[in-house]
């Protein structure tokens, strides 16, 4: 279980990115986030695992408190929180299993990782997240050579490469074109319904959101404006998180 | 449209270079002059070096001698050994201190600082110099050639290396760091495997520079090919100078094209 | 591909083959650097003792230079001395400057014709790799013991290393404005000053400044042969074992290496940023210091 209780971040230089948010997000849950770019969607995820410092109000995940905690316990939480991004963010020049094997950063011992001594169970592992995504093949590929929508595969098997309880997607499909943007959408859906890993995604498009997302949570300016089943929502609703009329551009598909 | 009917067009003035700028030109030329004549600068030396007993001096290259393997061989050979040894200690000991010069992988400020610090007051020291000041103090032979270059090699490394962790991707440390690593895991999976090609390509040219610098490090008694310079310098041997320096000249040239080779592959 | 059977569902997985080439070419080199780095160590007439024995032979003479002899090294002209070496490196520059400037236009690939470019390219080549050092060692004998020998030797070697970095930065100058004022009908002597050289200038500046850097480094140590500098009274301090006027003179060279690079640094900053190209900190540093010391390999681009 994650909660947020009056959280907000202000970032070096004055800038108030989350304002006095707070929300509760039970085990197994597929949140979608939207709002404007700047609105603060990154910063939440973030605030989430410590990448950004919340400066104030407290986060809980599964009972332990992220804000102001020391690094070890922050590595602990961090180990069962798998990250996706927007840009992917693979080691390009080295292979998609060294990639995933990342993923078990947390769960062996700091110099049998440097020393890239990895054990079989650790390989493994890293097969199964591989699998789950049908890249398996494409194991002792770099990186590099992957198209767009098999590199985001391989940020997706170094998250699960953890065997994470909660799944963060920063905009995991805003580089990728349609037809593997419903790919990936549905692998990170049917991840969370297989394995019911709690997942948190950011989305740009609003069609997206709705087809993809069982509840929402609509940011605005730092502010949590929206926060309900995808059901209820209407464009309206939208109108309302977006402060200003929906366009094609807030659409994947022009409909 | 006439010529006549464009009675107030402007015409923006040329900007002039700025005063400092004139002055600035003045004050090196100034400088130079002053420099010149505190060290006795002379035009006529321009026309001197090509005077045909002091080139006459040069020719014929004695290949016998040259070519004999007690003259030169065995002190090449020590160079390669020299350098063979600093550029792998000295770039082995460059990767962990480089990425602590580097503020992408460095996470507390005094390593950092100190690590720069230091560095930047060693590679200050010539090479020969190093040599000079190890030779004092372990004695004379190629022991403390290889001492010197190790440092030497370390220094440039650390350098060439730390500027290319600089420009390194961020976000594969970040997903790793997300991940819940430690820092040294998260540095050595997610920045190493993208800085290595580099640090390859370095290092061959550690070594070009090491087998470069060891025909001056035997003037200081460092060992390699630079003993035989010494003792033929000092007797005026400048055609056996010019045979050492013609195959040093070869070897680096091979040097050259086996790292460019090599380097066209690693990318 | 290889098979693993899951345990819970019995289901049988496909796991694709480890390649091992590229791990046995890592472990080949690994053994190749391990042998021959003790191949190596064998023809250093040295044992496991002596290095271990080494460092704590430094740190004693390290710890002998402690407190410095300022006042002993000043009164035998030390700062006098520091002045020469810097004299030496800057005339030593501007020789190299002068000289490599117009000759690197007749080495560059597309300006010059292949009969004169060639034989230019490999005289840069050759200068190259003769170190100042044994130029100066050689020009002494014909102009004698003293600074302007060893200004001679850097200026010369300096043609070397400039002369090749200027001939690449002429070869990956935009053509553009070139065509631009031959279509105007511009003789190559305009082609030359109003598309070339401003375009290239910058740069080649900041190759000269740090050539310059380097140069002080090596006008350093030419005192230890006679051509002037502040590298004689350190090699006879240190052959007279005094090691705290050592400790000064080298504190001297060290302030003095550090001085020019900083204020160098600077000035090639301002330089890149004033030519309104997009070339930060990273290409100046790093480019520049790539061909680094003593002009080299393909590094360059
Ligand atoms: N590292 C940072 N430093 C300062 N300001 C930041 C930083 N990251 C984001 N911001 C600012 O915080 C606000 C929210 O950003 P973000 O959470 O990235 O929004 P979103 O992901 O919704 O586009 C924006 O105004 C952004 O400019
Ligand atoms: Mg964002």
């Amino acid at each position: 279980m994650i909660i947020f209780d009056d959280v907000s971040v202000t970032y070096r230089g004055g800038v108030r990115a989350l304002k006095n948010v707070s929300l509760t997000i039970d085990d197994g849950e597929l949140v979608v986030v939207v709002g404007l770019s700047g609105a603060g969607k990154s910063t939440l995820l973030r605030a989430l695992n410590g990448l950004v410092v919340a400066t104030s109000g407290s986060i809980k995940v599964d009972g332990i408190e992220v804000v102001g905690a020391n690094a070890k316990t922050m590595r602990e939480v961090r180990s069962h929180i798998g990250m996706i991004f927007q840009t992917f963010n693979l080691v390009n020049r080295t292979t998609v299993i060294n990639n995933v094997l990342m993923g078990r950063l947390a769960k062996v011992p700091a110099w049998k990782s440097t020393l890239g001594l990895w054990s079989a169970d650790d390989r493994e592992h890293a097969f199964r997240a591989m699998e789950r995504v049908g890249i398996v093949d494409k194991a002792y590929v770099r990186a590099s050579n992957l198209s767009g929508g098999q590199q985001q595969r391989v940020g997706i098997a170094r998250a699960l490469a953890q065997e994470p309880s909660i799944m963060l997607a920063d905009e995991p499909v805003a580089a990728l074109d349609p037809v593997t943007t419903h790919q990936v959408m549905g692998d990170l859906q049917r991840i969370n319904r297989e394995l019911g890993i709690t997942t948190l995604i950011n989305l740009h498009f609003l069609d997206l959101a709705r087809h993809y997302g069982r509840r929402l949570i609509g940011l605005r300016g730092g502010e949590l404006v929206f926060d309900g089943d995808i059901s209820q929502v209407d464009d309206d609703t939208f109108r309302d998180i977006y402060g200003r009329a929906i366009t094609p551009d807030d659409l994947l598909t022009d409909a | 449209m006439s010529d006549a009917v464009a009675p107030v067009a402007v015409r923006p003035r040329k900007p002039r270079p700025q005063l400092h700028t004139y002055l600035l030109v003045i004050a090196l030329a100034a400088f130079t002059v002053f420099a010149g004549r505190q060290i006795g600068f002379r035009w006529s030396s321009f026309i001197d070096i090509w005077s045909n007993p002091f080139w006459g001096r040069f020719w014929p290259v004695p290949w016998g001698w040259v070519l004999d393997r007690h003259n030169v061989l065995d002190a090449l050979v020590e160079t390669f050994q020299i350098a063979i040894i600093s550029t792998t200690i000295g770039c082995t000991l460059a990767l962990p201190i480089g990425f602590a010069m580097s503020k992408l992988t460095t996470p507390n400020t005094p390593t950092f600082w100190l690590s720069r610090t230091v560095m930047s007051i060693v590679r200050a020291i010539p090479d020969l110099l190093w040599g000079k000041l190890l030779v004092t103090a372990i004695g004379i032979g190629a022991f403390a050639g290889a001492w010197a270059l190790t440092i030497f090699s370390l220094a440039v490394m650390v350098k060439l290396f730390s500027e290319t962790v600089d420009a390194a991707d961020e976000r594969p440390l970040e997903a790793a760091r997300a991940a819940g690593g430690r820092h040294t895991p998260a540095v050595r999976t997610a920045v190493l495997p993208e800085v290595f090609p580099a640090f390859v390509a370095y290092a061959l040219y550690v070594f070009e520079l090491n087998i470069r610098a060891s025909l001056v490090l035997g003037l200081v008694g460092a060992g390699g090919i630079g003993r035989v310079v010494e003792t033929q310098r000092a007797t005026f041997n400048f055609d056996r100078l010019m045979g050492i320096l013609i195959i040093m000249f070869v070897i680096v040239m091979s040097i050259e094209q086996v790292s460019v080779a090599v380097r066209k592959r690693l990318v | 591909m290889t098979a693993a059977v899951d345990q819970e569902t019995g289901e049988v997985l496909t796991r694709p083959e480890r390649p091992l080439a590229a791990r046995n070419w890592r472990i080949g080199i690994a053994v190749l650097l391990i042998v021959g780095v003790m191949w190596s160590f064998s023809g250093l007439d040295a044992g496991l003792r002596d290095v271990v024995e080494a460092p704590r032979e430094g740190w004693k003479i390290v710890k002998e230079m402690w407190p410095p002899a300022f006042k002993t090294v000043y009164h035998r002209g030390a700062v006098g001395k520091i002045f020469e070496s810097l004299y030496v490196a800057w005339i030593g520059t501007m020789i190299g400057a002068i000289l490599s400037f117009p000759l690197s236009f007749l080495a560059a690939t597309n300006i010059a014709p292949t009969a004169l470019r060639v034989p230019i390219r490999q005289v840069f080549n050759a200068i190259r790799s003769v170190p100042e050092l044994i130029v100066a060692m050689v020009l002494i004998t014909v102009l004698g013991l003293g600074p302007w020998a060893g200004a001679l030797a850097i200026g010369l070697h300096s043609i070397g290393t400039l002369g090749k970095l200027s001939t690449e930065v002429i070869e990956t100058s935009d053509e553009g404005p070139l065509e631009a004022i031959s279509a105007a009908g511009g003789t190559w002597v305009s082609r030359m000053r109003w598309g070339m050289v401003p375009q290239v200038l910058p740069t080649v500046i900041g190759y000269w400044l740090f050539r310059f850097e380097i140069n002080v480094r090596a006008s350093a140590v030419l005192g230890l042969i006679g051509a002037g500098g502040i590298g004689g009274e350190l090699v006879s301090q240190l052959n007279f074992r005094n090691f705290p006027e050592v400790g000064a003179v080298l504190l001297m060279v060290i302030a003095m290496v550090l001085v020019i690079d900083t204020i160098s640094g600077f000035a090639r900053r301002r330089i890149i940023a004033g030519s309104g190209r997009k070339i930060d900190d990273d290409e100046t540093g790093r480019t520049v210091n790539l061909i680094g010391d003593l002009g080299g390999s393909g590094l360059t681009r």
